[in-house]
């Protein structure tokens, strides 16, 4: 079969409406065990969502003793090796209702552990801060694991990525990071692995492991080997062939244990599916898939052995229902599998991922909580190459499979477009409203455009997925380190009025005797708001800080590009991304057809509203000093409390309620983060890309940042994504979301190319009925016409929230969408509970 | 009575302007309140919207408190004749009788502990807020509702409005009591897309009981309005232990049958719910249905359910709340 084959029809009739979907519910979430009509699907899903989450040495062991064995190899080789002896020696199980079969060398909901990429801080929180005592993301260890992580210490002293990292960053490059004063957070990329990407599903499934094994084959064969330059590309090749290999035997051994299973089973059912899962996974350890299922296996054990070698997250599905749209026509014209069977693999599928999960360190968690893997995306819809309607079967079913499962898992992503059909617009807004965060919605009017403008070709711009949370993304194709960095442009802001030195500077700061003692400042000394006599000073200052910042984070990134390059090649993934095999070069070194980097800024409202607070009381209306201001923010607004009332106040202009004189602000203020970042080279022969959002990271962000001058107390969140300010009196959007959605659009999403997003929060009563359901479609497809780019959605109340803050026991399963991903409720931090919880929610009755 | 003619006025008061309201006429809809009603219903939830002026609400709990802040005694020219109330260090209240209705100490309250209910606004700035989302409406069949209070008490005002959204192709909605000089409303109709009111009792005198007014006027205008085949929705607000008694539906039922012949778009059925109760204090007013303890809401969900069906045996396009689409 030939999967890039556009003249296989879509002769199967459209399902755009189930006949459960009216009894889905509004803001009813995800209590209840039966959404699913399949039995297995439900047991399933409650036996997964009921283990708890542990943390696992075997990996870690197994990869330490490769090290050993293999230390005088190149790198790349000893890279290679680790993974081989991981997937042959890991401890591997399958479980009741497992169609489909897979582990990340850990056990369900286990963590695995990376120590290549960093482990002091592994050591230390055993011994130290115990993961089970944590008051969110907490794990279990057993003693034994406990031991076998103390085990291998001594060997990781001074050989991890992080270590290296922090050696090679200057004290500039240092002291705004996340090891110092936090202006920006590097720590995913320092800490662990890079992940952001999609697999080359299509030509997995076109070539097979035995088939890609054979590209490789010749590749190294027609390799000139008295050339120097090619001795480092017969490495490369090398361990492509060592690890592919390593692929197929893992699958060989789950092959195995299936069939000694079936063995001894008395279940007849069970015994069938066990026989069927080995049959599977014999057969794609080497040959191309021949149907639904049989894809559906490699594309997830694919996916895991990346996530077992790269220790990246976000490491996404890509265009599900359009790769296995071949397999589902071609079964169910064939008789092979029924619209019914493949719906529970889609279901199975979902829950599998819940498996996945990733230990962080303690100081990443307050920026990134939730324990998910993160960000296993999922993208359905949208227009084909040609930039035709893309929707069919599998799009509608995948949506249904979102409502019979109500978990985080996987993110779903439903791309609209001007000729998305209305059932599936409907069909969206009917899952959206059930109230666990998911799906969000993408806009291909915006992102299409954005991702021909960061040079994608138009090809694949047309056949972006979504990667992680909110990035676009060449699947299959790119290397896009999108979740680079979160960089907050509220402190630069803070910095930029008070001539470099940050507000609230004192002895508390781990820096003040190197700096604040010393008469120093964290930043350039850029002028400050006691001085200046014109409003254009304040934004000259804070482009010239923002210059300076953004400087110090770039070296800081490309560090880390070079370090991971050089230490942890990837010659796994290599395999299965466009460009690698071809020119010899791993996938870490620029072997990839797209390179990117993405950091993202964090604060636009916190800006545009500090800056709009301050043009109109000192510059206009001069109700206070600039030095007053400055004051106010010190003393943390105590003894300026009518200030902080009225700036707080709808007195005061503010982002987010479609008033142009705020707005204006919040544009600049992102323009000046794109028009410094934008262009810029990395390290892979790529270029930067801005991005515009927060994820939670404003939460960990405002827990470092004193008061600032649009209202917030010291430690408070920033404002999140391209949302408006809520502070701890009042939300700054007052307008409704059409206001809302006004404001939004007026920044430029095409030019932040790694992506935006817009947090919207609805009350149930708000979106009920076909007239609540009709108009919410209505305003998201407005939104979308002026070119905004993503937005998502809660839809739960406020009460529900406050309640389940109250007596968590009760809402184990309050799963929301803190932002580009959902999540526990119950289980996130506190200071991210009340931040979502703070957002404006838009009720109507 | 001879009604007057219409004289064009640029200007009316305006106690809020709401976008993306979705349940008071089809799509979505800005909605703009006009102060004023000639209606003293108990259950009404928005008691700032009663009087044609401006007036000041109070919210004692914002209060900042006076030896921080104070600017309110500062600027007002009253205040040494007791115009504003403190009462441990916050400003608790406004003597009406006394204040001169300058306004000045809600513009000078950073904390909205004084707040102005009702704003001096023209047509052009109006239209600016109703402009910025005509791409909404476009895309959702929505447009502008005219809302109260009773806009018609304003209504040389509220025809220049509706005409201004006329030429903008806007479509338009009148939330009204319909207790207006029939003249009047003829003449404010011909601009309106759609009519939005309600049958709170059909018994005259229970009518006057609880909003003040009787119903003949009210229900002789509906007549008119669908003797026009004016698009028309009536709205029942069903309260427990007043008007929700089966005589009463199946006489409003009767009316809707025989008087309107059934020519409305729907009935909607809309709960009591006790709002309002901070804003009657912010105003120095008893919330008036103190007395009653509102049902929870397995019972009145049942008994909307109930009354939709009595009228939905009639024939008539009855459905519980806002969230049905009309036909």
């Amino acid at each position: 079969m030939n999967l890039t084959d556009s003249s296989i029809e879509n002769t199967i009739k459209p399902l755009p409406v189930e006949p459960a979907e009216k009894d889905w519910g509004v803001g009813v979430n995800a209590m209840g065990d039966t959404h699913s009509p399949f039995p297995r699907v439900n047991r399933f899903r409650r036996f997964v969502i009921d283990s708890e989450f542990t943390v696992d040495h075997e990996r870690a062991c197994l990869v330490t003793e490769a090290y050993k064995k293999y230390s005088d190899s190149p790198q790349i080789i000893k890279c290679a090796q680790a993974l081989a002896h991981v997937l042959h020696n890991v401890t591997i199980r399958i479980l009741p209702d497992e169609l489909i079969v897979g582990e990340m060398a850990a056990p369900m909901k286990a963590a695995p552990i990376f120590p290549e990429h960093s482990y002091s801080w592994v050591i230390d929180e055993i011994k130290n801060h115990p993961w089970e005592k944590r008051l969110h993301d907490n794990y279990y260890i057993t003693r034994k694991s406990k031991n076998k992580l103390f085990g291998i210490e001594d060997f990781w002293k001074g050989q991890s990525i992080d270590e290296k990292i922090s050696s090679m960053m200057s004290e500039d490059e240092k002291k705004g990071s996340n090891l110092e004063r936090n202006l920006y957070l590097l720590n995913l990329y320092m800490f662990a692995g890079i992940g952001h990407l999609q697999l080359n599903y299509e030509k997995l499934f076109a070539l097979g492991y035995g088939g890609i094994k054979e590209t490789v084959k010749k590749k190294m064969a027609e390799l000139d080997q008295s050339n120097p330059e090619n001795l480092r590309k017969r490495d490369f090749y090398r361990a492509e062939l060592i690890v592919l290999e390593a692929a197929s035997d893992y699958l060989r051994r789950y092959a195995a244990l299936a069939r000694d299973m079936a063995k001894k089973e008395k279940n007849r059912e069970w015994k069938e599916i066990l026989l069927k899962v080995s049959e599977n996974c014999d057969w794609v350890s080497e040959d191309r898939p021949r149907t639904f299922w049989e894809a559906l296996q490699l594309l997830f054990m694919a996916t895991t052995i990346t996530l077992i070698e790269t220790n990246g997250h976000s490491v996404s599905f890509g265009r599900f229902d359009q790769y296995m749209f071949p397999f589902y026509s071609a079964d169910i014209k064939s008789g092979a599998a029924t619209r019914e069977s493949i719906q529970e693999l889609i279901e199975i599928l979902y829950m599998k991922d819940i498996w996945w999960t990733k230990l962080r360190d303690r100081m990443t968690v307050i920026a990134n909580s939730g324990r998910g893997m993160g960000g296993d995306s999922l993208t359905i819809g949208g227009v084909d190459k040609e930039g035709e309607d893309a929707t069919n079967d599998l799009t509608y079913m995948c949506l249904d499979a979102l409502a019979h499962t109500r978990w985080g898992t996987p993110w779903l992503a439903v791309r609209w477009h001007e000729n998305t059909p209305r059932e599936l617009k409907i069909k969206t807004a009917n899952v959206i409203r059930i109230g666990t965060g998911q799906p969000k919605i993408f806009n291909d009017q915006a992102a299409i455009p954005a991702s021909l403008l960061s040079g994608r070709s138009l090809e694949d711009s047309r056949n972006y997925h979504v990667v992680g949370c909110v990035e676009i993304d060449a699947g299959g194709k790119e290397y896009g380190w999108h979740d680079a960095a979160y960089f907050s442009i509220a402190k630069v802001f803070e910095l930029a009025i008070n001539n470099g030195r940050c507000l609230g500077c004192g002895s508390h700061c781990m820096r003040w005797e190197r700096c604040g003692g010393l008469g120093k400042r964290l930043g350039p000394e850029t002028g400050s708001l006691a001085d200046f006599t014109l409003f254009n000073q304040v934004l000259d200052s804070y482009d010239k800080q923002m210059k300076y910042w953004v400087d110090q984070m770039i070296a800081g990134i490309e560090i880390m590009d070079r370090v991971h390059q050089e230490m942890k090649p990837l010659p796994y993934l290599s395999a299965l991304i466009n460009g690698c095999i071809e020119k010899g070069v791993d996938v870490t070194a620029g072997g990839a057809v797209y390179n990117f980097t993405g950091p993202q800024a964090v604060g636009v409202g916190a800006v545009a509203d500090g800056m709009s607070t301050i043009k109109q009381l000192v510059f206009e209306e001069k109700k206070v000093s600039g030095r007053e201001i400055l004051n106010a923010c010190e003393s943390n607004w105590v003894g300026y409390e009518p200030l902080y009332a009225l700036v707080n106040s709808d007195k005061v202009h503010h982002y987010g309620n479609d008033d142009d004189y705020a707005d204006s602000l919040a544009k600049f203020a992102a323009d000046t983060y794109c028009k410094h970042v934008e262009n810029r080279p990395n390290a892979r022969g790529g270029k930067y890309l801005p991005g515009v959002y927060s994820v939670s990271a404003n939460v960990a962000l405002g827990l470092v940042q004193w008061a600032s001058p649009e209202g917030r107390k010291a430690l408070e969140p920033v404002s999140d994504c391209v949302g408006a300010v809520h502070t701890l009196v009042r939300a700054h959007d007052v307008n409704g979301p059409t206001a809302m959605v006004n404001s939004v659009s007026k920044l430029d999403h095409i030019r932040a190319g790694n992506g935006t997003l817009l947090n919207m929060k609805f009350s149930p009563s708000a979106v009920s009925g076909d007239v609540g359901r009709d108009n919410f479609i209505s305003l998201i497809d407005t939104y979308f016409n002026r070119k905004g780019m993503h937005c998502q959605f809660n839809v739960i109340s406020r009460e529900t929230l406050e309640d389940a803050m109250k007596h968590p026991e009760n809402y184990r399963d309050l799963v929301v969408r803190v932002a580009g991903y959902s999540a526990v409720f119950v289980e996130l931090s506190k200071p991210l509970q009340y931040d979502i919880m703070g957002r404006t929610e838009l009720s109507f009755d | 009575m001879v009604a007057e003619k219409h004289k064009p006025v640029k200007e009316g008061c305006i106690f809020n302007i709401q976008r993306y309201t979705i349940h008071d006429g089809p799509g979505i809809r800005t909605e703009i309140f006009l102060k004023g009603c000639p209606l003293r219903c108990r259950w009404c939830s928005n008691p700032e919207s009663i009087s044609l002026h401006p007036e000041i609400g109070v919210y004692a709990s914002r209060c900042i408190g006076i030896s921080k802040c104070g600017y309110c005694l500062k600027v007002c020219p009253e205040s040494e004749n007791g115009a504003i109330t403190v009462k441990e260090d916050r400003v608790t209240e406004i003597d009406r009788n006394i204040c001169n209705g300058c306004l000045q100490c809600a513009d000078a309250c950073p904390s909205n502990a004084l707040t102005v209910w009702g704003k001096k606004m023209n047509i052009s700035e109006i239209m600016t807020v109703i402009l910025s989302d005509t791409d909404f409406y476009a895309k959702s069949g929505g447009g502008v509702t005219i809302s109260g209070g009773e806009p018609l008490l304003q209504w040389n005002f509220t025809i220049e409005l509706l005409k201004e959204c006329m030429a903008k192709n806007i479509h338009t909605c009148i939330e009204t009591t319909l207790n207006i000089q029939t003249e009047v409303m003829l003449q404010v109709l011909p601009y309106a897309d759609m009519i939005i009111t309600d049958i709170k009792h059909m018994d005259s005198s229970k009518h006057r009981e609880y909003t003040g007014s009787s119903n003949d006027l009210i229900l002789k205008n509906m007549v008119a309005i669908a003797d026009k085949n004016k698009p028309l929705i009536i709205r029942v607000p069903v309260i427990p232990e007043h008007n929700d008694a089966d005589e009463n539906i199946h006489a409003t039922a009767d009316f809707i049958k025989g008087e309107l012949g059934n020519r409305v778009k729907q009935v909607q059925l809309l709960p009591y719910k006790q709002l309002g109760v901070e804003k009657y204090t912010s105003l120095g007013r008893d919330y008036p249905m103190n007395y009653f303890n509102p049902p929870e809401r397995e019972i009145w969900e049942k008994n909307i359910k109930r009354i939709a069906a009595i009228l939905q045996s009639y024939g008539i396009p009855a459905v519980p709340g806002t969230g049905a689409k009309t036909s």
